[in-house]
């Protein structure tokens, strides 16, 4: 992937952090969050027109044409607001696996409407078991016809509810292919999932023989761990922005909640906790921009760069979220507080794209071990 | 200007670098080949031996010199000493030790702690007296590494017991090898000895080894202390079996494929976790160096310390948990269980030394994000009615 420079990803991760600032506020989030689409369409379109969608498809196909450097640094903003919607779904991840089929012809087909935010696109990949292993692809694609027929369940499925178009990994006799739905086709059911994250918006797709396009270019699993890599370190970005976000909120709470006559951060048993979580999200930050500098120069150990970043920017979030709500004290067991809207976001991070455990020993792996 | 610096590095250590130094002289002869060179400290003044490069190009001659293993330059960020002679020193002090520094000539030690002021170290109470255009230093000194072999001392001393605590102290070169200067001893938990207790009974100071004013010696050891810190966060000593570190597979990796372990699904969990530490931990490093170098101050400096702190505290515990109960031994038929009893121990040198990770915490917390400080009955106090012990 090609990338922008340095200085036009700052610039536009300023001009992002200023739409988001104006139209992306907490009110706007807990009123969003509770309407079935869990996202704004008028923002939604301002992002795009901004370039945010588009972000990571090549200009020739009606993007930004910026790599993952970019992209990291503009999900740190993204995770600080907290924005919902259907940018890592459809933005990256739906994007990237079109991309990375390689396939000229589809590319131009499918890019443009996923760039400019006039199509919401859904990769359903993993199964019920969410292991986004090849062993956890369960759907099968069967030729009929010209065209194919697909059976079986994809989950975790991001904005799935909300897509108009469906890109599912399915397996054949061949190995794992890539196959475009229609969502509206008869042979499928669209279920959305009640999440505990009320941001967040993920459907189970029931495939039974539902009609379906092979889509040509690189096949096998390699295209799809290809857009699961951008995914991961759009997410790593998204965990470190909102990490450091949470911290910086609780560290101002602590100087000025007064307690015993004296701010409680002056209190070691406080000031510690957030020393340590200063470390915790610094080290995200480092970890989610080192993945997207790996995936960007293509470098060797780039998949070790991913799995790091997978279960330390994953863990720091949870761990600093977690901590926030015990640093904040009652306050922030209220509904009405923000803490736990970054702890429920944290929460399903860890879980999105593989838990640690998985990201640990795939990290082992590429090291070699 | 940047590939001519780096040709130009590059062609002189293809002429001089022979490998690794067999002994201590043929270390030394090099280190003075590299600062007749100058490459020693590229960022200082030309004055002192330096090209008075910016942080960028200095890090070339840095790069160029690491990727053959090559020692030497670099000091300008990591000779505390030497760094903190040419920011606070007198002329003449500067121009009598400065080079020989660089050279590794001078031996140094930190006449920091006493018996009854570590973490609180602006309550020490070693007393310095100016007399006869000289200083008279009385007071006692401990934990003092390497003080067996110093030639000089960074020391800080008392020189107004009106002054509240941290204004009434000084900071002095202090020369090592005189009557007035006495050195045991202790040995450490690691059976070593290289920390000492120190007795000063009117121990000479010549004028020109005062740096920085009377009384603003404070100062002059905060920096002294940040690059101690950031020399702490970005290295450590490793096994004292003296196993090559660094090059090739994870030290953790190889002890745990060589002891069978590798397979076991708990203890991969472990290692990936505790490999990640350290891998963190260097690009915490690169991303605080590539701020400094476009002029942002980063809070990343201060994290390292503390970061290398819990790095060491849980390798250690790796390895022994890798081995299990090879651990229980000792001597030089059992190196890996030296390695990880030793490590275990040594890491607490980070852990303590240079300030404890409490201290640092509480650093972190009160410079980096701005939490208030903790009361401090005695900060305004004249020194003379502070309480210790
Ligand atoms: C291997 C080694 C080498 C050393 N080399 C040198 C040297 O060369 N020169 C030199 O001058 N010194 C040296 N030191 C001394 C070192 O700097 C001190 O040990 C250290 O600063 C702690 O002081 P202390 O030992 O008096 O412990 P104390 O200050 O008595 O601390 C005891 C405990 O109380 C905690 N504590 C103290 N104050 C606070 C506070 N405000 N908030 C929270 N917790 C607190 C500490 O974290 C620690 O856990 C060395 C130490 C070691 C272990």
């Amino acid at each position: 992937m090609a990338g922008i420079g340095r200085e036009e990803a700052l610039a536009f991760r300023d001009q992002l952090r200023r739409l988001l600032a104006a139209r992306a506020g907490e009110a706007e989030l807990r009123r969003v969050m509770e309407t079935p689409a869990g996202y704004d369409p008028t923002l939604w379109r301002q992002l795009a027109e901004l370039g945010l969608v588009g972000l990571v498809v090549e200009a020739a196909h009606g993007g930004t044409g910026a790599g993952p450097v970019a992209l990291e640094l503009a999900m740190e903003e993204v995770g600080a607001a907290l924005l919902p919607g259907p940018l890592l779904g459809s933005g990256v991840l739906a994007a990237g696996l079109v991309a990375a089929l390689g396939d000229e012809a589809t590319a131009a087909r499918l890019l443009p409407g996923i760039a400019d935010g006039s199509r919401i696109a859904a990769a359903a990949i993993t199964g019920p078991a969410g292991s986004w292993t090849e062993a956890g692809v369960a759907v099968e694609a069967v030729p009929d016809g010209g065209g194919w027929t697909l059976s079986g369940t994809a989950s975790f499925v991001l904005h799935g509810q909300n897509a108009d178009l469906l890109l599912v990994a399915a397996r054949t006799a061949e190995g794992i292919a890539v196959f475009e739905a229609d969502p509206r086709a008869a042979g499928l059911v669209v279920a959305a999932l009640p999440c505990f994250d009320h941001s967040l918006r993920i459907a189970e797709i029931r495939f039974t023989g539902a009609p379906a396009r092979r889509l040509g270019g690189r096949p096998g699993w390699a295209a799809v761990e290809a857009a699961l890599d951008l995914a991961q370190v759009a997410m790593a970005g998204e965990q470190a922005g909102a990490g450091r976000r949470v911290l910086e909120m609780t560290v101002e709470y602590a100087k000025t909640r007064i307690q015993f006559g004296r701010p409680i951060g002056s209190f070691q048993a406080i000031k510690h906790m957030a020393a340590d979580l200063l470390l915790e999200a610094e080290s995200a930050i480092s970890a989610a921009r080192h993945a997207a500098e790996a995936l960007e120069g293509r470098a060797v150990g780039a998949g070790a760069a991913v799995h790091l970043a997978g279960f330390a920017c994953a863990e720091a979030f949870a761990t600093i979220a977690a901590t926030a709500i015990q640093m904040h004290g009652g306050i922030a067991f209220t509904w009405d507080h923000p803490a736990h809207l970054y702890l429920r976001r944290a929460r399903a991070d860890v879980q999105l794209l593989g838990a640690p455990a998985w990201h640990r020993e795939r990290y082992l792996q590429a090291l070699g071990a | 200007m940047t590939d001519a610096l780096r040709d130009e590095v590059r062609a002189w250590l293809a002429a001089h670098w022979t490998g690794p130094a067999a002994d201590e002289a043929a270390a030394r002869a090099w280190l003075a080949k590299v600062v007749e060179a100058r490459w020693a400290v590229p960022r200082w003044p030309v004055e002192w031996g330096g090209r008075a490069l910016p942080d960028a190009e200095a890090r070339i001659i840095e790069a160029e010199f690491a990727a053959l293993g090559a020692p030497g330059t670099g000091q300008d960020r990591t000779n505390l000493y030497a760094n903190t002679l040419l920011a606070f020193g007198t002329q003449a002090l500067k121009e009598r030790l400065l080079l020989r520094m660089l050279r590794g000539e001078v031996p140094m030690c930190l006449l920091y702690s006493e018996p009854n002021a570590g973490s609180d170290l602006a309550g020490l109470r070693c007393r310095a007296e100016r007399r006869d255009g000289q200083w008279v230093v009385n007071g006692q000194k401990v934990w003092t590494s390497y003080a067996a072999v110093a030639e000089y001392g960074m020391l800080v001393a008392r020189t107004d017991w009106d002054a509240p605590k941290h204004r009434g102290i000084s900071f002095f070169f202090c020369p090592m090898r005189q009557p007035g200067v006495e050195v045991r001893p202790l040995r450490q938990i690691t059976g070593e000895s290289r920390f000492n207790e120190v007795f000063l009974t009117d121990a000479l100071i010549p004028e020109e080894n005062l740096l920085g004013q009377p009384g603003q010696g404070w100062a002059v050891l905060q920096t002294a202390l940040a690059y101690e810190r950031s020399v702490m966060g970005e290295a450590a000593r490793g096994p004292r079996s003296g196993v090559a570190e660094g090059t090739g597979e994870p030290p953790l990796i190889a002890l745990a494929r060589e002891a069978g372990r590798l397979g076991d699904p708990v203890l991969r969990q472990d290692l990936a976790r505790v490999l990640a530490y350290r891998a963190l931990n260097a690009l915490n490093t690169a991303r605080a160096k590539a701020d400094l170098a476009q002029g942002t101050s980063s809070p990343l400096m201060s994290l390292g310390k503390l970061a290398m702190s819990r790095i060491l505290h849980e390798e250690a515990r790796l390895r022994t948990a890798i081995l299990g109960p090879e651990s229980l031994f000792e001597g030089p038929e059992h190196p890996r269980a030296e390695d990880a009893n030793f490590l275990t121990l040594n890491a607490y040198f980070t852990s303590i030394g240079g300030g404890t990770d409490q201290i640092q915490r509480n650093i972190i917390g009160e410079r980096v994000l701005g939490l208030p400080r903790e009361p401090e009955v005695d900060r305004d106090l004249p020194f003379r009615q502070v309480r210790s012990q």
